[in-house]
């Protein structure tokens, strides 16, 4: 019935980010009812004292930072992130070449790449309750060695903005201050998303652990990971 | 509802189920997959168009329209939309045309609902807009469509295929059942068939069981027969003949001298096996008695080759043998004559004389006492001639024996031609003294002016001539006839060469057929001889006349008692009991058991019994004591007109 053409249309672009944003909308839209208590608990018997601690300070800086102006919040989360967890290669710290961790994992390793401290800090945010449209992960080229080098890397990083026509502030792992774009010469935008529009609550294909379209996605199994620690 | 209509209702039920079921599940599974895929179409769609445009350089308003409407128009989409971010729409595509592939009332019942898919499209740092994308179900709904029509095609296929099948699965299963409920049937009409066993292992236990019933009850009967019969025999048969003893002779001989229906003329011989005192005292017991059983079965070999022919013994060295059918009496005497010196003689060498012969003619209407004397007269006659004598008393001609055949056939023809046949009716009544049916007997005239001659005149003519069947058809058209105005119901009696006429058994069930109404009223009767001479053409012929409604009886019943098991299967009606059982019944406490018995034995099987020729309100009281269901006679004709 059809299926081959669907299914080449599928298979032509570029699925994932799609999903991408399906599971984070599912995640933001459910942020409210967030425990942190359980996700500490969750924390120490899956990693022990350490991320125990990482987490418990996680947690209130979180609650604690609810009722400051958004880039107070904003500046916080970043520091927290990029204080506590150190860049590290997915293959080093995973032993595969790309690797989606959760938060959870991430404070549990201590360590992640671009990816992972971009996601952390969007979970983060969003459960600190900024409101999705202001922030975007976005897919960067970034150069490195400085301003003459040729030397570019792919790169992502989350991207904060204050006005809808403003330019955005930039929270990069690679930085430890959080610096406007026009600032960041060495980073080239290439595409970016969020969660706005993008999900729809009795869409197919939406986060439904039975859909088909959920298993093509890296995503389902970081969305199956995050349930288990509690962003349900 | 039949057990059969009800197994294809279930099956043409679960058919319809297991299809329907499928159709739905298939159809909402269909659905929910191109749902899916749509909605994966969409948003990759929507995040690689949004990828481009952010890599366009120069947001040039023209080129991002061209973009837009390039992907369009190539694609397969019902709308594209790019707004702004603060919702403001910058460019937008529709499709105009028929968006659906199926039938609008199919659309309606099955939507499908893929949500559109959005990406944001940026310049540089800044937001530009977001991309809102929606492609085109027709495919999807024609896909739909046409897997619904190729499985309600395949539905009606497979479900006529399974119709067919189950409709002749089940004639194969509900055979065997067919028969089983025939037999049934059968029991409850009193008829006790057996039937073939089924395959069928339930099955095949009840009819093993009824099978099992039916041969005990069969058995149950015949031996209860055959008690009676032995009865039967001890009480009105000599015991070292077998034949009949004096005083059952004498009741048939009065029988054939008074009855209407007897014939109306024949022959009584007496023969005496000469000197038996003398031959006891020399050659002993033991050999005078085989000489008195020889003698008895001579007697009884040559009785069969006649018509009606009697063999009695009359007391130890008498023997008598009553028959009709030959007119001369003299040529009747010499045959029985030859017979003995041919078997009887040649075996016992030692005795010079061995027998005398007296012979009389008779006609209806004689005295019995004048017939005796003068068979008496003419075997003193025979005795004073000499050894192995024969003395022939009548030389007179009798009346049917002045016409040639020829005459006979010519006036019998014309008689049947003109309708000069008419039914004299006799009542009989129930033991509840409420009228049964009225008897018909068939009369003649012979000559338009001439007096009406009874059955026994003219029958034993028209079936030597073979016209037996003609005179049978218009005696049950003139007994139809008379039921149009009677109350009553009527009895007509048909030869035993007419129910093996094949031709007169079709002309009898298409006129039966054509009044069904009154073949309810009608009863046919075959007499006892007629209907055990030759039983095979009996049995088809009540097989034949069984759904007509009729009903069918055995008249002057008695003489075949042991046989009347094998009358259970036919489904008779009643039974008219021979008037010599009969006849002074009152007094004969032999026969008394004989008949109660046979009462019980008739009514088991489903069968009204009814006496014929009772004479007196003595014989009536004794019968309706043994369990008679009606009678008939000069008793029940002078109540009637009384």
């Amino acid at each position: 019935m059809g299926r081959n053409r669907i299914h080449h249309a599928t298979l032509r672009v570029f699925s994932l980010s799609a999903l991408f944003a399906c599971a984070f909308g599912a995640l933001a839209l459910l942020a409210t009812a967030f425990d942190f208590d359980a996700f500490v608990q969750l924390a120490a018997r899956r990693y022990g004292a350490r991320t125990e601690q990482v987490a418990g300070q996680w947690r209130n800086l979180l609650t604690a930072s609810r009722t400051l102006p958004e880039v107070e919040r904003v500046r916080k989360v970043n520091d927290f992130f990029n204080r506590q967890i150190t860049y590290k290669e997915d293959s080093e710290v995973w032993g595969q070449s790309d690797y989606w961790a959760t938060p959870l994992e991430t404070m549990g390793r201590g360590a992640g790449d671009c990816e992972d401290f971009a996601i952390a800090k969007y979970f983060s945010l969003l459960l600190a309750g900024l409101p999705a449209d202001r922030l975007r992960l976005t897919y960067v080229k970034a150069k490195i060695g400085g301003r003459y080098s040729n030397i570019s890397i792919a790169h992502m990083v989350l991207g904060y903005y204050p006005e809808t026509n403003d330019e955005p502030l930039i929270l990069d792992n690679l930085l430890a201050d959080i610096r406007p774009a026009s600032q960041r010469p060495d980073l080239t935008p290439v595409f970016s998303f969020n969660t706005e529009g993008l999900w729809v609550g009795n869409a197919p294909g939406g986060t439904s652990a039975g859909s088909s379209t959920s298993r093509l996605s890296r995503w389902r199994d970081l969305l199956s990971r995050m349930k288990a620690e509690g962003f349900e | 509802m039949s057990i059969y209509r009800q197994f294809w209702l279930a099956i043409i039920g679960l058919t319809v189920l297991a299809f329907a079921g499928s159709f739905v599940v298939s159809l909402f599974t269909a659905r929910n997959y191109i749902e899916q895929q749509l909605y994966m179409k969409n948003v990759d769609n929507a995040a690689s168009l949004a990828l481009v445009l952010s890599q366009l350089p120069d947001k040039d308003p023209v080129m991002v329209e061209l973009m837009i409407s390039s992907q369009f128009d190539t694609g397969h989409y019902q709308e594209i939309v790019l707004t702004d971010p603060k919702h403001q729409v910058l460019v937008e595509r529709h499709y105009a045309g028929d968006a659906s592939g199926a039938p609008a009332w199919f659309v309606r019942m099955f939507p499908i609902n893929a949500a559109p898919g959005t990406a944001l499209v940026q310049d540089g740092w800044k937001q530009y807009g977001s991309i809102r994308l929606v492609s085109h179900s027709r495919f999807a709904y024609q896909a739909l469509w046409h897997g619904v029509e190729r499985l309600a095609a395949w539905f009606l296929l497979a479900g006529g295929l399974a119709g067919l099948l189950g409709t002749a699965v089940l004639r194969f299963v509900f055979k065997p059942l067919h028969g089983v409920v025939q037999q049934a049937e059968a029991i409850q009409e009193r008829r006790f068939i057996t039937v073939g066993e089924p395959r069928t292992p339930e099955l095949r236990s009840v009819v093993v069981a009824m099978n099992a019933m039916v041969s005990r009850l069969k058995a149950i009967f015949a031996e209860e027969a055959a008690r009676l019969d032995e009865l039967r025999r001890q009480i009105n048969h000599d015991a070292l003949t077998d034949l009949a003893n004096r005083e059952f002779f004498m009741t048939q001989l009065r029988e054939q001298l008074t009855a209407a229906e007897a014939a109306a003329e024949g022959n009584l011989a007496l023969v005496r096996i000469s000197h038996l005192d003398k031959i006891n005292a020399d050659m002993g017991h033991q050999l005078t008695d085989r000489l008195i059983q020889h003698m008895a079965d001579v007697l009884k070999r040559f009785a069969e080759g006649c018509d009606n022919g009697v063999p009695a013994r009359l007391n130890g060295a008498d023997f008598v043998l009553l028959a009709t059918g030959e007119h001369d009496p003299r040529r009747f005497g010499e045959t029985l004559r030859q017979a003995l010196e041919e078997d009887l003689v040649p075996a016992w060498p030692q005795l010079e004389e061995m027998f005398h012969i007296g012979v009389v003619a008779f006609r209806r209407g004689d005295e019995m006492r004048d017939l005796l004397s003068g068979v008496d007269k003419a075997l003193a006659m025979a005795e004073s001639k000499g050894m192995n004598a024969l003395h022939v008393l009548s030389e007179e001609q009798s009346m049917t024996g002045s016409r040639s055949a020829e005459s006979w056939r010519h006036e019998l023809s014309e008689a049947i031609h003109d309708g000069r046949i008419r039914l004299e009716r006799y009542p009989v009544l129930a033991a509840s003294n409420q009228p049964l049916h009225q008897e018909s007997a068939a009369r003649m005239q012979l000559d338009p002016h001439g007096p009406w001659l009874t059955a026994g005149d003219f029958m034993p003519m028209a079936l030597r001539l073979k016209l037996s069947s003609a005179v049978d058809m218009d005696v049950v058209q003139i007994a139809l006839d008379h039921l149009d105005q009677a109350v009553q119901e009527i009895a007509v009696n048909l030869s035993a060469e007419t129910i093996a006429d094949w031709r007169f058994n079709e002309d009898l069930a298409a006129l039966l057929s054509h009044n069904p109404d009154k073949a309810k009223r009608l009863w046919i009767e075959v007499p006892e001889y007629g209907a055990f001479r030759n039983f095979d053409a009996f049995r088809s012929f009540c097989h034949h006349l069984a759904r007509h409604g009729c009903k069918l009886g055995i008249e002057h019943f008695g003489h075949h008692f042991g046989e009347i098991a094998r009358l259970a299967e036919l489904g008779l009606d009643y039974l008219k009991i021979d008037s010599n059982y009969v006849r002074d019944i009152d007094s004969h406490t032999g026969n008394q058991e004989f008949l109660r018995g046979l009462c019980r034995i008739a009514h088991n099987v489903g069968m009204l019994v009814i006496a014929e020729g009772v004479s007196s309100a003595a014989e009536l009281a004794t019968l309706i004591e043994l369990g008679f269901d009606g009678a008939t006679g000069q008793e029940i004709t002078r109540r009637v007109q009384d």
